[in-house]
């Protein structure tokens, strides 16, 4: 008998500290941008570890970074792309239909685990 | 980062991403989620109970100082407006000014003309009330060209809410209000303090519950 095979979960989202940052991101409407401190409060992570999980989300293209100043201070502002988006909104979709299928048990497994960037 | 690996539940990972199934990943979305959605949105139980309140006990009281009850002077009506209609203030916009720090964008634009024409809206109604009775306005009336201007005001601004917002709970809440304070002035003194206690503040207080209903059903 064949199995169907369960939905492939995005291996970019498929990180505590990048689902965090997604979710947090995903909560603006449409348009708005967050600064770095104020993701940093919401997703609970180190400026360091921050950076470095925004650096793999823009390179996806999930996140758009944008560097402005105000009263002369720099000021670093995120925010979702239409593709980071939709990759959020399939990822839940696919989260769901995964624990759907394995009766709320299964595991997670990443469709590119082998690719996802180091 | 270290290389890409599959952690002993079957979870992508890399190098220093703990392993996460999907049952964890459904728990950090959710949680997460409800976090962000208390973080950024503005809490309308809160602020339609705050003022809601403050209508209830600031009009019930002044009517009753009105009517010359025992128990109730104007000082404690007044002080009791005071610092309801204060913590009301604090709740309705400083909560805001606090959850839209650190975020730019349109919603902080609309947000910010939303507040500035409550502002301008009580700017207004202060100055035609002040420049009534500089024109010789009876005393008697006062009250009431205060309240119904008041309640004018407020009704216009929720209407304004509820499209802004696509809201109409909100947007019927304005329609009620208005009425409220028209009826207000019709009741005349100490009346319109009674009309705008129970319709007005308990019209804000029932505007509440489907909010706190709904927010019950789906906490994010």
């Amino acid at each position: 008998m064949n199995v169907p095979a369960l939905p492939p979960l995005d291996p970019v989202i498929h990180a505590q500290p990048r689902l965090r940052v997604t979710v947090a991101l995903a909560g603006l409407p449409d348009g708005d941008a967050m600064t770095f401190p104020r993701l940093q409060e919401l997703a609970g992570l180190t400026a360091g570890n921050l950076a470095t999980h925004l650096r793999k989300l823009e390179e996806a293209g999930y996140i758009t970074v944008t560097k402005a100043f105000r009263r002369r201070t720099p000021v670093t502002y995120l925010a979702l792309t239409g593709a980071g988006r939709r990759a959020l909104e399939d990822y839940t979709a696919a989260l769901g239909d995964l624990l759907a299928a394995s009766g709320n048990g299964t595991p997670a497994r990443s469709s590119t685990e082998e690719e996802l960037p180091s | 980062m270290g290389t890409t690996a599959a952690g002993p539940e079957g979870g992508a990972r890399t190098g220093s991403d703990p392993p996460m199934s999907a049952r964890d990943a459904l728990e950090v979305l959710e949680t997460q989620r409800d976090r962000v959605s208390r973080s950024l949105r503005v809490d309308i139980v809160l602020v339609l109970g705050a003022w809601g309140v403050t209508w209830l006990a600031g009009f019930g009281l002044s009517y009753l100082a009105s009517v010359a009850h025992p128990d109730v002077s104007w000082w404690v009506a007044g002080t009791v407006i005071g610092v309801l209609g204060a913590a009301a203030l604090a709740v309705s916009f400083g909560l805001p000014i606090r959850q839209g720090r650190g975020i730019a964008g349109p919603s902080r634009r609309v947000s910010s003309m939303y507040m500035w024409s409550w502002a301008l809206a009580f700017g207004t109604v202060a100055a035609i009330n002040t420049g009534l009775t500089s024109q010789g306005l009876p005393a008697r009336l006062t009250p009431l060209t205060w309240t119904g201007t008041s309640a004018l005001a407020v009704g216009l601004m929720f209407l304004g809410g509820g499209f802004l917002f696509r809201d109409r709970i909100h947007y019927g809440l304005g329609g009620w209000i208005l009425v409220t304070g028209a009826a207000s002035v019709f009741a005349g003194f100490p009346g319109n303090f009674a009309v705008l206690s129970l319709a007005g503040g308990g019209g804000m207080l029932a505007a509440a519950v489907p909010y706190a209903l709904a927010r019950r059903r789906s906490p994010a």
